[in-house]
């Protein structure tokens, strides 16, 4: 059929009057997200019950509910079980818990917020208002901080409580409850006067003294005692010189110990891990927005937390060491806090995972360097995407 | 509708354009298929304007390039005087639209997500949600979530979110889909109390019946071309002209007919004779018709002229008539 396009046919009715311009303070070309625009993103995520179920369970359930059982089986028989609290406990539940399942949920809520406007059809309402698609972007960083910061805030709260409140009187240092706080005279001193725990119980690099320990840490002494052949039973002044010759030796890793954690450490620690969380959230978001969906993004992060980042951290691999230092999560590894042992990376030490010698070397420079890379070209990645995508 | 100071140059140029839409050799591809093929498309302002098309001719692609929902390949359009996509956000500001099938997030309430819609639109929208709601008569159910919603009820939410904008121009793709009766006579009325109020109505449909009950003037794309538009008066003039003829001995009739110079085609059904006659054929070869049949002995009950429909004259004009699939 011929076709004829008939541009010269009259309108139909008379023009209507000059359409309302919008106003010169609309601006919504704008990148920069308005207030209003994140108070409701925030309400678009808060009303996903399930997410926010899960969220809520791993970050405060989790760390409660441990604590709450160590604290009740504490209570009815504190004889078989210690105090709920104290610093092992603190540093199990920051690192091995709040650090890395915090990365989990924040990426998982990073990749719900990159990629739920898409796949529910709510992208092209919100293109055809005219507000910049960049705009658009940027307002689900503040509001998934929004979300993620205060409920690993409170986690983490409620762990720095219990291990403060609930912190047992004495450290337990090698299993052996030990008066903390002591310096190194302090130290010997007790040990002279406690010589059968600290000669049995105590990590010890030196000749050993051939005592028999008892079940107990207590040295046998006497007819039933089974000193090796061919050595005689040492003295009591013998065995004291031993003790303070092994509490010598343990002084410098002893007051690495404390019964709990102290106020700036925990600033420090809450601070590390927010930072992870805040690290999720923000590559969760540009991967499931570069990716157009969430699932696989929720896995790829998932795998980057506890299987790639582990090994990075502590394989050495020939050649590839500097591509090892640009994983996020071994740069992160290196900003943890002193005595914070690291997931993967082995137990903390002084330095925090700077000193941990199963970490991969790498300056607190780079480390930043790294973190502040990872959180630009994930944004940059996700934004792009999402002002090129089809609505 | 509200009124506000024009800032710039570029608004009163806008503001001049007797056109609410206006594409020049506009086209977009995917491949090697062009789903939207040079269009020159003039919508005028403050009229209701059908967009028709048989299924994939490129009715909706069209609709998402001019809401920059995707990029054009060629071609320059403007929405209310404004040039797209360079002042995309100011033609989107008096502008509404539904693509495809209205869709919102689930788990908030009709409510809730007009009020996301509304934040990123001009602070005055949020006034107009509980108007908007009212108006398309689920102000009821605004806070019920809209994973409870039937079709129909999230199509007049969707109405609802173009109104935010208190727009100029609004552009709705299949708006009648999921519709009840009441529900298609309500939106109907609706669109045509938006028209009386100046505002533009972009309407792409294939329900002709509701089009040109509708619409001052259509459009009729096939295969990304626009091969008619203007108004549905003046397109239907333009109609082939159809008789009906209930007579005796219609194969005699037909044979008698077809004997003359009247020509057209000429079919006998259990009505009896229908004629379709050439475009532009005069009202002297009804009174032809008549003549020769009765002078030929046929007795002659009714003689009928059949009031061309945008049904009949869109078969007529789509090039998939008859085509074989």
């Amino acid at each position: 059929m011929t076709t004829v396009p008939d541009l010269g046919t009259p309108p139909p009715t008379p023009p209507a009057p000059p359409a309302p311009a919008p106003s010169s303070s609309d601006r919504r070309g704008s990148p920069i997200p308005t207030g209003g625009m994140i108070a409701t993103r925030i309400m678009e995520l808060r009303k996903r019950r399930g997410l926010m179920i899960a969220l809520t369970l791993v970050t405060i359930g989790i760390p409660t509910i441990l604590l709450l059982i160590r604290l009740l089986l504490h209570a009815f028989d504190p004889k078989s079980y210690g105090p709920a609290g104290g610093y092992s406990i603190y540093t199990g539940l920051s690192a091995g818990v709040l650090y890395v399942f915090g990365f989990i949920v924040a990426a998982t809520l990073g990749c719900t917020a990159g990629s739920v406007d898409l796949t529910e059809g709510m992208f092209r309402h919100l293109v055809v208002t005219g507000r910049s698609r960049l705009a658009l972007y940027l307002a689900r960083i503040p509001a998934g901080l929004a979300i993620i910061v205060p409920m690993v805030a409170v986690g983490f709260a409620i762990v720095c409580a219990v291990c403060v409140f609930a912190a047992p009187a004495e450290l337990s240092y090698d299993g052996v409850n030990v008066p903390a706080g002591l310096s190194l005279t302090g130290l010997e001193n007790w040990a002279a006067g406690h010589a059968d725990v600290v000669l049995c119980d105590f990590n010890y690099n030196g000749p050993g003294l051939n005592v028999p320990c008892g079940p107990n840490g207590v040295i046998i002494t006497g007819p039933g005692s089974q000193v090796p052949p061919g050595s005689v039973q040492p003295t009591h002044a013998q065995l004291r010189a031993a003790a303070i010759r092994i509490a010598k030796q343990d002084f410098p890793n002893y007051s690495t110990q404390f019964r709990y954690p102290s106020d700036s450490l925990m600033i420090r620690t809450g601070l590390w891990i927010e930072l992870e969380a805040a690290i999720g959230f923000t590559v969760g978001l540009g991967l499931s927005s570069l990716m157009g969906q969430r699932t696989v993004s929720v896995i790829v992060m998932i795998v980057l937390e506890i299987v790639l980042t582990p090994i990075f951290s502590r394989a050495r691999i020939p050649h590839f060491l500097n591509l090892q230092r640009a994983v996020v999560g071994v740069a992160t590894a290196h900003l943890a806090p002193g005595g914070i042992p690291v997931f993967g990376g082995g137990g903390g030490g002084p330095g925090g995972g700077q000193g941990n010698p199963g970490l991969i070397p790498e300056s607190h420079i780079v480390a930043v360097c790294v973190i502040i890379a990872w959180l630009v070209v994930w944004t940059a990645l996700g934004a792009w995407r999402m002002m090129r995508r089809d609505a | 509708m509200s009124t506000t100071t024009l800032p710039d140059t570029s608004d009163k140029q806008a503001a001049e354009s007797q056109w609410a839409v206006e594409t020049h050799g506009l086209t977009k591809r995917f491949g090697e298929n062009v789903a939207v093929n040079g269009v020159e498309l003039l919508v005028p302002r403050g009229c209701a304007f059908g967009y028709l098309g048989p299924n994939g001719a490129g009715k909706t692609t069209l609709i998402r390039v001019l809401l920059g929902l995707t990029h054009a390949d060629s071609g320059t359009m403007s929405l209310l005087g404004y040039p797209v996509p360079k002042h995309r956000d100011a033609a989107l500001a008096r502008v509404g639209a539904i693509v495809d099938e209205p869709r919102f997030h689930g788990h908030l309430t009709g409510r809730q997500n007009l009020q996301m819609l509304a934040e990123a639109r001009e602070p005055a929208a949020r006034d107009r949600i509980g108007p908007s709601l009212e108006r398309v008569g689920i102000l009821q159910r605004a806070d019920d979530k809209v994973s409870k919603y039937s079709m129909g009820m999230r199509q007049r939410l969707g109405v609802a979110a173009c109104l935010l904008g208190d727009p100029e121009l609004l552009i709705l793709d299949e708006p009648m889909n999921g519709l009840d009766p009441a529900g298609m006579h309500d939106m109907r009325d609706m669109i045509l109390s938006l028209v009386a109020e100046g505002r533009t109505v972009v309407l792409s449909s294939h329900l002709l019946d509701e089009v040109e009950r509708t619409c001052d003037a259509v459009a009729i794309v096939d295969r990304g071309n626009i091969i008619r538009q203007g108004p549905i008066s003046e397109l239907l003039a333009g109609a082939s002209l159809v008789l009906q003829v209930g007579c005796s001995e219609p194969d005699r009739a037909r044979a008698l007919l077809q004997a003359t110079t009247i020509g057209g085609h000429i079919d006998v059904g259990p009505l009896g004779l229908g004629i379709t006659l050439p475009t532009a054929t005069g009202r002297d070869v009804i009174a032809e018709i008549a003549r020769v049949l009765v002078e030929g002995g046929i007795s002659l009950y009714r003689l009928e002229q059949i009031q061309a429909s945008l049904e009949s004259w869109f078969l007529q004009v789509t090039s998939r008539l008859g085509a074989p699939e």
